[in-house]
């Protein structure tokens, strides 16, 4: 691995002495030569305390911190190689976009030609050309954004950091820079860590997507994976939206589950390792898992429910449903008249059995 | 198992302070800055301060234990007298407090919701006093309301005599003193009020609340802290006073005058130092109160910007008694200023008021002396006290160590404490070298310069021993070798170029030219030492041959100023060589460290523990430490803004493109705060021009001070020279705040101005 990070905790002395505060707490990620990996989480999970420590702006209370076989828990961030893109880009105002690039070129004491080289070529990279004059307080938001990626990317560093570079853009502009920070990074195939709390964005440009709570990792995986296959109910509630229904499982069929869930019997196709026959368990069901008829039909796996409030969205209808006492959301996409149930109504719910997941917790 | 947790909780949080320390001490600028804001604040504030409490407890000449002057409180003979002045100084104190943060609450009022016309131009007139010397509305105030006054004797003919209340005694001070400081108080207010969102208040409104009630129950109750805080700092100003009860306080002495008394007319430093024991009583509690009850808001807070939603009150009735109670007062003000003016350019106040020159000549002719010194002495004052304020202020919001808040409240509480008792301080610890002071902070410097040369102890405390022996019998050279103090400084110059030498053949590849060069400046600076007086001597023979009596004086004082330069005290001189050393030594390889660095702790040594060393009375470094002193506070807060506009990711940034810390710092932090930091530092230099109290003892036939002087005209009855003296002092500030904003304007186009409020 490229970079590792192994078992490490950062603990910082609380308010008057009022103990310690495990920001990050026994974390141990590794991340491979380009790829783009993303600490997900919400705000004081530790994220950004992680990519800190990575980047040695705080030095790990425990383990090691592993760049390219070289341990580095203690080096500071200036004999580092890494550049980092701020959240509020933290452009030197007293320099212009030249002078702010070059910034880092000139500490390397490159000569003024290669300097001017490379400046262009970065330049072109993030269409920031013509700009090299201005000072920073004539550029809007999107320029300043992508002069501090312009910055960090001319270092060619070992590893590219981002401290929620997008948060204080607008939410269109955030959706192109996006697109744009991953084409740049695969054509430079520079190894980053992301850091952020929107989970669009981390689905969007990740290879790998850390979930962070309360300082510890709750989840490696892809984008799939952490959606799909949660680990635990915190990344299921966070990524996305669930219901979780309590059920019981009864037996393994084939490759899934059975369970039971109030009178009916349900199966479903994945489930976490845990899972155990005889236990109680909970069903993550996504809204948009959820099939709902106005008849009920002969299939067994079908169960009634009465529709509390139905809001109709456009492009989807969201139904909010008692089951059995049990809250349930629903989704439809692309909903015509008849979809849209008074409040009151009977309906008929079937859940997707490829797409809803068994976890072990209760 | 309760107890064994704790054990390490404890045992963790010591390591950690040990490791934040061990952080510092790996960048040597930082350590050395460290070193220095620490020696000079427990130097200047903390060593002055223990002492006059001290003293307080004994006889001075048997040294024995004694309760003399605490006990008269007690004793029915000295009682009245004594708690009479308890009772003036209280009443002065409340008096001015509440009347001033009344006349600021007023104003404030008046400024941030009344829409107060030319608002602007009233801001900056408001704060006339502030930049003022301490009486110069004490003097306006006798001209006016005087036996002679203007107002009193020519406008409404009252003759004063016995039995007719007159403008000297308690009332007449606290009025004096409600003007001089309620700027201050406005200045507090203000900010308060500017920070509460209006949102609230308007909030208030819309669930049905009258003007009147929101006032009481919201606008009230959120500026009470600010109302609070106002009062207290006006309460410690007015106890701290010196100038105006010395001017109008009559037959009604209050502490801080009984105090300057014992001093200056008794003698007698235990009653002195037991009286000031007393005023440090109220003045500390009420710092320490403002410090942690009132004042638990962070520098943020305070520097905040203001909402941005205003809120003007409506109502012709309540905007109008604001704004002409505002116009009313301010029309007083500018009044009493004006009344200075004239005063300086009639011939005898209120008797013969034709309008002449004659003052002004007086004043330029017998007070050049004062008006030069004390120009020259604040304007060296200032760059030290704004490296002080900038080092304190850097390590304050940039660095987590163990005794930060200590330092933080160290390096305010020498403004704070009445300038009276600092100055009888300064007397108690430095009219001798104060032994165990010089010894400690030259074996700290040696304990730093060893540890960049070995990391074991043993050999560490050997080379600090060893040089600091080797130091203090380098002293004997001249009485050995028979040679006189000149003869010992150019041997001490010879070792220093030794260690050039030295350091040009043992210094790593590229840094030769800077290690020799570090130790050639030692050894040139004794040589200049030595030599200077080619040069003075001649210039001052010149000086008395030139025509007329100010020529003469002029480069009479140029000379003295040339010799604060060049002939500094050889302690300061030791310690800055011994600082410069440790850059030196950590340039050197490994085996040259161990006899470059032995060699330069001896040679600082002898320059540090020769003769009686930091015996610093009667000098004018003294005055530019209490100056610097006075004025730390104000740079620190100068320093503390203009970093906290920076943010903290600006600098990461740099660190991370790969700039270490002394990188960024010159190329990143010190361009974007100078601006800010220089506007600031303009009224450290306008502190140091209105200091009284805290020079008042310290002052010197060769070094005169223009506070003094103007205090010592009044007395004898000279009010128009007096006022000459007060208008060109407030010429001075106000001519060294146009020329700062000036140059920030050229040279920061517009992003930078002087701002008047910083100067309170």
């Amino acid at each position: 691995m490229y970079l590792e990070l192994r078992n490490i905790s950062k603990h910082f002395a609380g308010r008057e002495g009022a103990g310690e505060v495990r920001a990050v707490d026994d974390v141990s990620i590794d991340i491979g030569r380009g790829q783009f990996v993303t600490l997900l989480g919400p705000s004081g999970c530790g994220k950004t305390t992680t990519l800190r420590l990575i980047a040695g702006f705080e030095f790990p209370t425990a383990g090691a911190i592993v760049l390219d076989g070289q341990p580095i828990n203690e080096l500071p961030p200036n004999r580092r190689d890494m550049a980092m893109v701020f959240q509020s880009y933290a452009i030197f105002p007293h320099l212009n976009v030249f002078e702010n690039i070059a910034y880092g070129l000139k500490i390397k004491k490159l000569s003024a030609a290669e300097i001017k080289t490379k400046v262009a070529g970065v330049l072109d990279l993030t269409e920031l050309q013509g700009l090299e004059n201005r000072a920073p307080n004539q550029l809007s938001g999107g320029q300043q954004q992508r002069v501090a990626l312009a910055r960090a990317l001319v270092m060619e560093p070992k590893v590219l950091l981002f401290d929620e570079p997008l948060s204080n853009l607008d939410a269109k502009l955030r959706v192109q820079m996006r697109s744009e920070i991953r084409r740049i990074q695969q054509e430079l195939d520079i190894t980053s860590v992301y850091v952020t709390h929107d989970q669009d964005e981390a689905m969007v440009m990740s290879d790998q997507i850390v979930v962070m709570n309360q300082g510890r990792v709750q989840q490696i995986g892809t984008a799939v994976g952490i959606y799909r296959r949660p680990a635990n109910r915190f990344v299921a509630d966070f990524i996305g939206r669930a219901n979780f229904l309590p059920v019981e499982v009864l037996q393994r069929a084939g490759d899934g589950w059975q369970v039971r869930l109030h009178e009916a019997t349900l199966s479903v196709a994945a489930a976490g390792e845990a899972v155990q026959a005889g236990q109680a368990a909970t069903l993550l069901v996504r809204p948009e898992s959820v099939r709902l008829t106005p008849q009920a039909t002969a299939a067994s796996e079908i169960l009634p429910a009465r529709v509390i409030r139905t809001s109709y969205l456009g492009s989807l209808a969201e139904y909010e449903l008692d089951l059995a006492g049990q809250h349930l959301i629903a989704v439809r996409h692309d909903p015509n008249e008849a979809d849209l149930y008074p409040s009151g109504a009977t309906v008929y719910v079937q859940f997707l059995r490829d797409n809803i997941y068994l976890l072990a917790e209760g | 198992m309760k107890a064994t947790l704790g054990m390490t909780t404890n045992r963790s949080a010591l390591w950690r302070r040990w490791q934040e320390l061990r952080l510092i001490g790996q960048d040597p600028v930082l350590a050395l800055g460290l070193i220095a804001v620490g020696a000079f604040v427990s130097l200047f504030v903390v060593l002055p301060l223990v002492l006059v409490i001290w003293q307080g407890f004994f006889d001075p000449t048997t040294q024995a234990v004694s309760f003399k002057y605490f006990s008269q409180f007690v004793d029915p003979y000295y009682m009245p007298h004594l708690w009479g002045i308890l009772r003036n100084t209280m009443v002065m104190g409340l008096g001015a407090a509440l009347g001033g943060t009344i006349l600021g609450f007023i104003f404030a009022y008046a400024l941030v919701r009344c829409s107060m016309p030319f608002g602007r131009a009233v801001h900056v007139v408001t704060l006339l006093p502030t930049i003022s010397p301490p009486f110069a509305i004490a003097i306006a105030t006798i001209l006016l309301f005087g036996r002679n006054g203007l107002i009193t004797r020519q406008l409404l003919g009252i003759r004063f005599g016995p039995g007719v209340n007159d403008i000297y005694g308690l009332d007449g001070l606290i009025f004096v003193q409600v003007v001089t400081f309620f700027p201050v108080a406005y200045l507090i207010i203000r900010a308060m009020l500017e920070r509460i969102d209006a949102s609230m208040e308007e909030a208030a409104l819309s669930l049905g609340a009258s003007k009147l009630h929101i006032f009481r129950t919201v606008t009230l109750p959120l500026l009470s802290p600010g109302l609070a805080a106002s009062f207290l700092l006006l309460f410690v100003e007015s106890l701290a006073d010196l100038g105006n009860p010395l001017l109008l306080g009559g037959n009604s002495n209050v502490l801080a005058t009984e105090i300057y008394q014992a001093v200056a007319g008794q003698f007698d430093q235990q009653k002195a130092a037991s009286l000031s024991l007393i005023l440090l009583v109220p003045t500390l509690t009420i710092f320490l109160l403002q410090r942690y009850y009132i004042g638990r808001r962070s520098y943020v807070a305070v520097t905040g910007k203001p909402t941005t939603g205003r809120i003007f009150v409506k109502e012709p009735v309540t905007r109008w008694t604001f704004i002409v109670l505002t116009l009313i007062t301010l029309a007083l003000v500018l009044l009493l200023y004006f009344s200075i003016l004239a005063g300086s350019f009639t011939r005898l106040w209120g008797i013969d008021n034709t309008l002449q020159l004659s003052n002004y000549v007086t004043a330029f002719t017998r007070g050049l002396n004062p008006i030069l010194s004390t120009t020259f002495l604040s304007a060296v004052a200032t760059p030290l006290a704004g490296l002080l304020g900038m080092v304190i202020a850097y390590l304050v919001v940039r660095r987590a160590f163990a005794g930060k808040q200590t330092l933080d409240f160290v390096s305010n509480l020498g403004g704070a404490v009445p300038g009276t008792i600092l100055g009888i301080g300064y007397i108690l610890a430095f009219i001798q070298a104060p032994w165990y002071a010089v010894v400690l902070i030259f074996v700290l410097l040696a304990a730093y310069l060893t540890s960049r040369i070995t990391s074991q102890w043993l050999p560490q405390l050997l080379i600090v021993l060893g040089g600091t022996v080797a130091g203090y019998y380098f002293n004997w050279l001249p009485y050995l070798l028979n040679v006189n103090e000149d003869g010992w400084r150019y041997l001490l110059a010879a070792g220093f170029v030794l260690l050039a030498l030295a350091g040009a053949a043992g210094a790593q590849p590229g840094r030769r030219r800077l290690v020799a060069l570090l130790f050639g400046v030692m050894a040139l600076t004794l040589v200049i030492y030595n030599l200077s007086p080619l040069l003075t001597e001649p210039l001052g023979r010149w000086g008395r041959t030139l025509p007329g009596v100010n020529w003469p004086k002029v480069v009479a004082r140029l000379v003295s100023f040339i010799e604060f330069f060049v002939r500094p005290n050889l302690a300061i001189l030791g310690y800055t060589f011994l600082t410069l050393s440790i850059f030196a030594v950590m340039e050197m390889k490994a085996p040259w460290r161990l006899v470059v660095g032995f060699g330069a702790i001896a040679l600082s040594g002898a320059l540090v523990f020769f003769g009686q060393s930091l015996s610093l009375v009667g000098t004018p470094y003294i005055i530019v430490a209490a100056y610097a002193v006075r004025s730390l506070p104000a740079s620190v807060r100068a320093g503390v803004a203009a970093l906290q506009q920076i943010d903290p990711s600006i600098e990461e940034a740099s660190t991370i493109l790969g700039g270490d810390a002394q990188y960024t710092f010159r190329n990143v932090t010190l361009p974007l705060i100078l601006p800010a930091f220089f506007a600031g530092l303009v009224f450290a230099f306008a502190r140091h021009m209105t200091s009284l109290s805290a020079v008042i003892f310290l002052t010197t036939a060769q070094w005169p001070i223009l506070t003094v002087w103007i205090l010592s005209e009044v007395e004898q009855g000279g009010m128009s020279v007096a006022a000459a003296y007060s208008v060109i002092l407030i010429a001075i500030v106000l001519v060294a705040i146009g020329l700062m904003s000036l140059w920030l304007k050229r040279t920061y186009g517009g992003r930078q101005d002087v701002d008047m409020s910083a100067g309170a």
